[in-house]
């Protein structure tokens, strides 16, 4: 016991005397899971099609005008604006906002839009009920067609596009069919006095119920933050991995491995201590990113991070994860012979398994034969671990799977380290 | 009664690394005794750090059998692990830990503890003329001062057998005088020590008895001033190192 205590303590006092290794450790994963954050957070906005920044302009004054606005407004996805400083926006002034990618679209109702549709229900009915001779009908007949302009963003996605023009469409024929009824109505009473009056009541006959087919990621789509902060954390855990890897090849190098091997103790005790105060800096880690992103997040624009009610299932993953980076950093630096060589296949195989992992890309945006082999990476198991505590609210036994990947992940690494350690003894 | 004496016997001890079909050591029987300053001479390459690699149980010989202290380390690896010290020839310290601190560590290792460990530690340290400079960082100290240190670690728990590579190699003349006269004294208290070097003069008034080793074989065995007197054309162990093993340079 007293030989894990003092290399445990041995291993602390070199950790915290590296100040250098101190920064990179814990200052490098907070700027950059700061800046991620920061430049991925207008595409999360766009992907998750949240608050999209919309000018709208309504010169018609009139129902059309007050249907399109009251619809845009009572739907969660725009941000709109109608004023800049006090002012009203004009066309002109929306055009030229939306081309400066300042607002995604720009829509523009015209001047007597209402009118318009009304003239036209009015032709139809004078059409319809031309042969009945109803005194009181309104004599038009011409049909005429307006314009309500769309000032759209190149940048905007497809999807989004057509979300805006189906919304408009169904704005504007909700409102030719009530002023259809209401004219027909009024018609009939003219025909057949005496009749109570029809009353139009709008009757959705045909209910659309979305469900997901899967139960897992497929329904949750994080925002910036929620993806972010766990995602740059396993990141961040799992790069601990160079230091690691770096520390045992520099005590094979610098004779201390030999020494320590012709002591009384085993390999393990030597590597319980490294994985010991490593699984503490991932731990600190964990939490500083946490904070990152629950205190300092809000304060930059962006979401904060709900970190939801399940503390322990929260522990739970980050000692697993926290684990299997450790793992992984020992099987390394066991097995490579160069800090440069445990350097670059460290560095290039964790960037391998977050990009499977959806570490920078989310692996619903994936392609399907990508997100079979994500499946296999371990930064993914803890990602998808994170997200259900924060995203789905789970608790212990959700992330159960997840965890137990991991801790799997672990002990084949540690296996893997021993027997090639009992191996260079024979060789 | 001589066969009791020894501290350690090896028989017919060879050595094939894998991959190669040249022994790195080739069946080497050699009994050291006990209190002996027994040096291991060769060039580069000769196979002394296999020699001493098997001797500390870092890995085993491909045949052949090592008997330290009547134990091998098939069966008995823990009990004899703590009956050697080992002091390899890189400075086996942590740079950013205090003398005390890596020596407290060291000794934790070899099971030392508390009052124990403390006064052995402090013992160790003036002997070695460092008790001023035990709260300092090994990364300030001279190469003489971190080989000092690196000695004392390998000799804090009071081993039967201590194993030397090179232990004064890039030191001043007074460290290599510190170093030497004191591995001299822990040797009449009852120390066995094995010791490789490369300074033949060196090697020739510290050891009692030398095996002279090339190619994985043991060339000659005895003590220096007999094998000097017994070649009156040679002047000292150098010379006859240099007849022994020729003058062609050794690549590792």
């Amino acid at each position: 016991m007293i030989r894990l205590l003092s290399s445990i303590y041995k291993e602390f006092l070199v950790l915290i005397r590296d100040r250098a290794g101190l920064i990179i450790l814990f200052l490098m994963p907070l700027v950059l899971i700061i800046i991620m954050t920061l430049i991925q957070d207008a595409t999360f906005r766009t992907v998750n099609e949240v608050d999209i920044s919309m000018v709208l302009v309504n010169n018609d004054k009139d129902s059309l005008g007050e249907a399109i606005s009251e619809g845009l407004y009572a739907s969660d996805y725009f941000d709109i604006v109608e004023e800049i400083d006090g002012e009203k926006i004009t066309e002109e002034k929306a055009r030229e906002l939306v081309a400066r990618g300042k607002y995604k679209i720009g829509v523009i109702i015209p001047e007597r839009a209402t009118d318009a549709i009304r003239g036209n229900v009015d032709a139809l009915i004078n059409k319809s009920f031309k042969s009945f001779n109803v005194p009181g009908l309104k004599k038009r007949t011409k049909k005429s067609t307006i314009n309500v302009t769309i000032y759209i963003d190149p940048a905007t996605s497809v999807s989004f596009k057509n979300m805006v023009m189906s919304s408009l469409k169904e704005f504007t024929s909700q409102l030719e069919i009530e002023m259809f009824f209401k004219n027909f109505s009024e018609a009939m009473a003219q025909l057949m006095p005496g009749q109570n009056p029809i009353e139009f009541e709008s009757f959705e006959t045909i209910k659309y119920e979305q469900v997901y087919a899967s139960t897992k990621e497929d329904n949750i789509v994080p925002n910036s933050v929620q993806h972010n902060v766990p995602a740059w954390t396993m990141f961040a855990m799992f790069f601990i991995v160079l230091p690691l890897a770096g520390n045992i090849i520099k005590e094979r190098e610098d004779g201390s491995a030999f020494r320590l091997k012709t002591m009384p103790g085993s390999f393990i005790t030597v590597m319980f201590s490294k994985i010991f105060i490593f699984l503490g800096v991932a731990f600190i880690q964990l939490i500083l990113m946490l904070a990152v992103g629950v205190y300092i997040m809000p304060l930059l624009g962006l979401p904060q991070l709900e970190i939801g009610p399940h503390k322990i299932a929260l522990g739970i993953m980050a000692l697993s994860s926290g684990l299997a980076a450790t793992g992984y950093g020992v099987t390394l630096g066991t097995i490579a012979t160069s800090h440069e060589q445990a350097a670059t296949f460290g560095s290039v195989s964790i960037i391998i398994f977050a990009a499977l992992g959806g570490i920078w890309v989310p692996t619903y945006v994936m392609p399907a034969n990508i997100r079979i082999i994500s499946q296999f990476s371990p930064l993914h198991w803890g990602l998808n671990g994170f997200y259900d505590i924060f995203l789905r609210g789970g608790d212990i036994s959700v992330i159960l799977a997840e965890s137990a990947k991991l801790l799997l992940f672990f002990v084949i690494m540690l296996i893997i380290a021993v027997v090639y350690n009992n191996y260079t003894k024979t060789k | 009664m001589q066969e009791n004496n020894h501290i350690i016997e090896l028989k017919y001890l060879t050595k094939y690394y894998k991959g190669s079909n040249v022994p790195a050591i080739d069946n080497i029987s050699l009994n050291i005794d006990k209190g002996e300053i027994y040096g291991l001479l060769g060039p580069n390459g000769a196979g002394k750090t296999t020699t001493i690699s098997i001797l500390c149980g870092l890995f085993g010989p491909t045949s052949g059998n090592v008997f330290i202290d009547g134990m091998e380390y098939q069966h008995s690896r823990e009990k004899i692990k703590n009956i050697i010290g080992v002091v390899p020839q890189e400075i086996a310290l942590y740079p950013l830990l205090t003398a005390r601190e890596n020596l407290t560590f060291f000794g934790h290792m070899y099971g030392l503890k508390g009052k124990e460990l403390k006064s052995r530690i402090n013992e160790c340290l003036e002997l070695f003329g460092l008790e001023k400079n035990a709260n300092r960082r090994i990364k300030t100290f001279s190469g003489g001062m971190k080989r000092r240190i690196n000695l004392i670690a390998g000799i804090l728990h009071k081993p039967k057998i201590i194993y030397l590579d090179e232990p004064t190699v890039g030191v001043d003349v007074q460290s290599r005088t510190v170093i030497l006269d004191h591995l001299r004294t822990i040797n009449k208290e009852g120390t066995t020590i094995i010791y490789t070097s490369h300074y033949m003069e060196e090697a020739e008034n510290f050891c009692s008895k030398v095996a002279i080793i090339d190619k994985g074989e043991i060339l000659t065995v005895g003590r220096p001033k007999e094998l000097v007197n017994s070649k009156p054309e040679y002047t000292d162990l150098e010379s006859i190192f240099l007849h022994i093993t020729g003058r062609a340079l050794r690549d590792e």
